[in-house]
This record gives C-alpha cells, sequence and structure tokens, in this order.
C-alpha cells in the first residue's frame, strides 16, 4: 500500500506513523556512540578471542594453527586453573563482604548529624580514588620487610620482621591495600540513605524501637536493591583482581610486560586473571589464554544470572526502577 | 504502590532530623551519640590517612636515612622532589596521562549523556533488550574484552598512538550511561513538549535543555572518568610504548640510580606528586560530584 492512499484514508494514523519512525530514527541516532562501540570494542573482540580460543596462536606468526577443543580441555584440566579460582574465590571472601558492611557501616555513621562530618566524609573517600598503582606503591613501602613501617610497629611488640610481600603473606598484605579502598561504595549508600523515608523512621523511633531495630525494619529493606547491585559489581570487580596483585609483587612492572610475570606474583596472589594475563603475555599462548577467558566470561555471566534470579525482585529496581515508576504514576 | 529504591526528585533530600520531644531521655541520647561517634569516626579518619602520612614522610626521607630505626629522619630532604621531576621524564608523562584523561573523560561525559538521554527520553524498536546489553555491559570484566581489543587494535596499527582514548571516549561508559538515564527519566515530559512546540529539534532540546540542567552529574560522570584514565595502568602499559605512556605506567617502573639501585624514597615523592592532581580534582568538585549521585537516583 502506498502512503499516499493511507495518508488520504486516515490522516492522523500516517502522521503518528512518521513521527514513530522518525522517533526511532532519533533514539538509535542518539545511541549511536555507544552501540557502535559496543559491537567494535566489547562484541567484535570477544568473537575475536572466541575464534583464536580454538587455535594455538603465539600473537606473532600469520599462522593460527587450528587446536579444536585442546585448549578448553587444558583450561579444565590444569591445576593451575584450578588454584588460580580457588584464590581468586578466597579473596572474594576476604574483600567483597567487608567491603559492602564497611561502607554500609561508614554511610550509616556519616549519616549522623556528627560535628565535622563533610571532613570526615573527605577523609574518609580519600583512599577510595587514590589510582591503584599508587596504593601499590604506597603499601609496598609500608609492608617492605626491612624498612617498611608495618614491621616496625610490630617490632614494638617484640614481633620479628615478617616478608609481608613474599610468599602466603602476600595475600594479606594485598587484602589490607584492597580494604583500604572500601570508601569507594560510601557515596552511593549515602546517596540511598536519602531516600528512606524519614516518617517511617519517626514512627519506628515513637514506637520504641531503636538503632538497630530501625536500620533492620525500615532502613535495610528500603535500601537492600542497591545493596545487592552494588554487591554484584564489587563481586564482579573482586574476581577481575589482578592488577593490584602484579603491582604489589616486589619486581617492578617494568620487567612484567616483558614476560616472567608469573615468577614474580606469589602463589598466593596468582588470581585466575593473573593465570590469564601471564599466558598471554609471559608464554605468549594467545590461543589457551583466550579459551582461559571464554570460561571466565561465561562463569561470570553464570554467576551473574544466578545471583539476579535468586534475588531478582531487589535487581529488578536497580535495573530499571523509572519502568515501575512510571506504571506506578499511570495507575 | 510505593516503590522502594526510586528517588524523589531532588529537592527533597533533605537529612532526617531528630526532632525534640517532650521528656529528657531523648535530648540527652542525642548530645551523647554523636559524640561517641565523632571519636569513632577521628579515629577512622585518622588510619584512612596514615598510610598517606607515611608515604608522605618516606618522600621527605634520605635515602641512607631509610633503614634507619626511626619514625621520622633527623633532616627532611625536600630536593627528593626534584630529583622524582628529573628521575624519569616525569613531565613528560604527565603531559600524556593529562591529555589522555581530560580526552577521554571530555569525551565520555558528553556521548554517555547523548546516549543515557537516547534510553530514558526516546523510543525505539529493541530498546528494552539494547538496554539489557548495557546492563550486561556493566558486568562483563573489562579486562575480558580489553586483551582481544588489543588484537583487534594491533591489527589495525593503533597500538602506540592516542587513537584507543578518542575511540573508547567517544563510546561512552555504560556506568555514567546509565547514571544520566537514572537522571535523564525523572524530567517532566512538559518540558520536552514546549521544546517540541517552539520548534526545537531532539538534538536542540538535549543539548539547550537537558544538558546544563544536569551539570551535577556531568562532573560526577567527568571526575569518574578522569580518574579512571589517570589511574589506568593496564592500557597503557598495553597499548602504549616507553616513549609515550602515562604517569601510572612510568612511575611503575620505578626510580633506579646511576647504579641502577631502587631509590624508595624518590619514588615515595614521585608517588605523592601523582596522587596530588586526583585529590585536588576531587577536593575541588566534591560538592557537584556528590550531587551527581544522589541526583541520579540509585547507583
Amino acid at each position: 500500500m502506498t502512503t499516499a492512499a493511507r495518508v488520504w484514508r486516515s490522516p492522523t494514523r500516517g502522521r503518528v506513523g512518521r513521527k514513530r519512525a522518525n522517533g526511532s530514527v532519533a533514539f538509535y541516532g542518539f545511541i549511536s556512540p555507544w552501540l557502535v562501540g559496543t559491537l567494535l570494542l566489547a562484541l567484535f573482540p570477544l568473537g575475536y578471542a572466541l575464534y583464536i580460543s580454538f587455535t594455538n596462536w603465539d600473537g606473532l606468526s600469520k599462522v593460527k594453527p587450528w587446536a579444536g577443543l585442546a585448549n578448553y580441555r587444558e583450561v579444565f584440566s590444569s591445576p593451575d586453573t584450578w588454584s588460580s579460582l580457588y584464590r581468586t574465590l578466597l579473596l572474594i571472601v576476604f574483600v567483597v563482604p567487608a567491603t559492602i558492611v564497611g561502607s554500609l557501616v561508614l554511610a550509616l555513621f556519616l549519616n549522623e548529624r556528627v560535628k565535622g562530618r563533610v571532613v570526615f566524609r573527605t577523609l574518609i573517600y580519600i583512599p577510595a580514588i587514590i589510582p591503584p598503582v599508587a596504593a601499590a606503591l604506597i603499601w609496598k613501602n609500608i609492608f617492605v620487610t626491612n624498612t617498611g613501617s608495618a614491621n616496625r610497629f610490630l617490632a614494638l611488640f617484640g614481633v620479628r620482621a615478617v616478608p609481608w610481600l613474599i610468599g602466603g603473606h602476600a595475600f594479606y598484605a594485598l587484602v589490607v591495600m584492597m580494604l583500604w579502598g572500601l570508601g569507594v561504595g560510601i557515596i552511593i549508600d549515602l546517596a540511598v540513605l536519602q531516600t528512606v523515608d524519614v516518617e517511617q523512621l519517626q514512627a519506628a523511633k515513637i514506637d520504641g524501637a531503636n538503632a538497630f531495630l530501625s536500620f533492620r525494619h525500615v532502613t535495610l529493606p528500603a535500601i537492600s536493591p542497591v545493596l545487592l547491585f552494588q554487591t554484584v559489581l564489587v563481586l564482579i570487580a573482586t574476581l577481575q583482581t589482578f592488577i593490584p596483585s602484579l603491582l604489589l609483587s616486589p619486581a617492578t612492572a617494568a620487567n612484567a610486560t616483558q614476560g616472567g610475570v608469573i615468577g614474580l606474583v606469589p602463589k598466593s596472589n596468582t588470581f585466575y586473571m593473573v593465570n590469564v594475563y601471564s599466558q598471554f603475555f609471559s608464554y605468549s599462548r594467545y590461543g589457551f589464554g583466550s579459551a582461559l577467558i571464554v570460561v571466565f566470561f561465561v562463569f561470570i555471566l553464570l554467576l551473574t544470572g544466578i545471583i539476579f534470579k535468586v534475588f531478582g525482585r531487589g535487581v529488578y529496581y536497580a535495573v530499571d526502577p523509572t519502568a515501575t515508576n512510571r506504571k506506578a504514576r499511570r495507575r | 504502590m510505593t516503590t522502594p529504591g526510586v528517588l524523589p526528585p531532588p529537592a527533597e533530600t533533605a537529612t532526617p532530623v531528630a526532632r525534640q520531644r517532650d521528656g529528657r531521655p531523648p535530648v540527652r541520647r542525642l548530645r551523647q551519640r554523636p559524640r561517641a561517634l565523632f571519636i569513632v569516626l577521628l579515629v577512622i579518619s585518622l588510619a584512612m590517612m596514615l598510610p598517606l602520612l607515611i608515604l608522605l614522610i618516606t618522600s621527605v626521607t634520605p635515602g641512607a636515612q631509610l633503614d634507619a630505626d626511626r619514625w621520622l629522619p633527623t633532616v627532611f630532604r625536600w630536593s627528593n622532589y626534584r630529583d622524582a621531576l628529573t628521575g624519569i621524564p616525569f613531565w613528560h608523562y604527565a603531559r600524556a596521562s593529562l591529555f589522555l584523561s581530560v580526552v577521554y573523560a571530555g569525551l565520555t561525559t558528553l556521548s554517555s549523556a547523548l546516549v543515557g538521554y537516547g534510553f530514558a527520553r526516546l523510543r525505539g524498536p529493541g530498546k528494552n533488550v539494547l538496554f539489557g546489553v548495557l546492563i550486561a555491559m556493566m558486568i562483563v570484566p573489562q579486562i575480558v574484552t580489553l586483551i582481544p581489543t588489543y588484537l583487534l587494535f594491533s591489527r589495525v596499527h593503533l597500538i602506540g598512538t592516542y587513537w584507543p582514548w578518542f575511540i573508547w571516549g567517544s563510546a561512552g561508559a555504560p556506568y555514567a550511561i546509565f547514571l544520566y538515564r537514572q537522571f535523564f527519566s525523572s524530567f517532566p515530559r512538559e518540558l520536552e513538549e514546549a521544546a517540541e512546540i517552539d520548534g526545537a529539534g531532539r538534538l536542540r532540546t538535549f543539548l539547550t535543555i537537558f544538558l546544563p540542567l544536569s551539570r551535577p552529574l556531568l562532573v560526577t560522570a567527568f571526575v569518574l572518568a578522569f580518574n579512571a584514565t589517570w589511574g589506568d595502568y593496564i592500557a597503557p602499559t598495553l597499548f602504549l610504548n616507553q616513549n609515550n605512556t602515562t604517569l601510572a605506567a612510568g612511575l611503575a617502573s620505578g626510580y633506579f640510580s646511576n647504579q641502577n639501585i631502587p631509590e624508595p624514597t624518590v619514588l615515595a615523592a614521585g608517588t605523592f606528586l601523582y596522587v596530588l592532581p586526583v585529590v585536588a580534582l576531587f577536593l575541588v568538585a566534591q560538592r557537584q560530584y556528590v550531587r551527581g549521585f544522589i541526583n541520579s537516583g540509585l547507583k
């Protein structure tokens, strides 16, 4: 059917149709930077990595010898994969709950009317904006065995010098360093705490609820969607940890790019992505490294999917609050 | 139906104030709790600042006194800072850092606003699916795409150039897009209708009405992106080379004396100088930065 005929029969309908078409052109126009970027910088590289994972490419030569599923078999059979995954999960146990709870508790403290809270908020938040390279250098300086402040402090109590950056101790040094920046969530938590209904809090107080009870029954339910979303983001960020562990290792990073990462990072800090990184840049095993990435990607996707499914209701608000908002308003 | 987690309009974000009531106990509690809290917060703040203080002390310690078993050096060696500026091509690296941070942050702030506006105010087929993809991109580990991107860019000879930062910046950042979308969604429909009656197109509506109203969020997005680039270690290490890399990568290689012995005190000075701009930017922008988060609702 031609448009002319349609316009003749129902002029308004034609105009609405054209307007909608215009609207979607505008929509795609506006989101095109991101859309093109995602296709080019995320989906295409992922597809490329998927292809490479079926080869034994060394990153240099022109030929990419086909390897079939051999790399994937190695991913699951290699003890390095499992030990690095175990280390990663251990790190998560140490870092994620402490980060989420810690920043929430600090936000609750800072939400009270305390003298100088603006200054406190600034001071507590500053470590969170310290770049990872600087944070690593700062803590290396503190934890270094012979001249570091950590051992000098422990010596006051008669503790002998601990080699913090070497061997199993390095894990604790890393955890301390990562927890130093736990303030990242404070600003978000503070913002969300503002949304808690003041009247409900007052009602709870009149009913005789103490601080803990009103937190448990009023504040927590109100902020839980955001907390969950934050937990997922922190969890995923922690799963990928590898730069802090590279930077905290005794040798300088300059050697790291020229290979030999695996020998420099203590075993306790060889997380999954550290293993990936060294497969690429120490051993030039681009095919195997890509297979590790693909497996990890699927693992994270599944993990996130499970979390969203289990706690679905809360996340729903976090993902698309305006949808419910609009619906509520229309009703 | 109440929707927990959805923010009321920004104007109503007053801090809860405990109302004074008759009877003494509440008043006394009010006075006591903040004092205990004050001390707790003071201790935490000092603990958080301690590592920076130690860095500052190390940075003015003469190299020979580093081994000495003392908390403060007998003399302050300020020339460590001069050595930090000359021991590595500090200004050269700093310029690269600044250039890339400003380019990336500037581009991504604007492009994210554009995309966020699209998701908030416009309609098109597949919008919900695409928004799901956007959320997924927030979850996808960046490093997962970084190494394949490296392979891709090395094929088109972009390794060793600054072009990747222009490309990344233009594509916007999922996190910032999400913030903008939340913010723009809260605006009344009448705002656009008024502009449409005046004959303004979509782009003009966005540029003249929505963008100026989103100043706190622009600051938030810019500061986040600036800090991310200034602090980024892995991208410069992979995508740039020794001659044009950034301060983060340059600093991580460390300082060495003529005898090739590491110089931790000079490194501490260099680290302090490296941290300074980020902290300064945060202090200057803090107010708007925090407001940006509050205005955009969740997250």
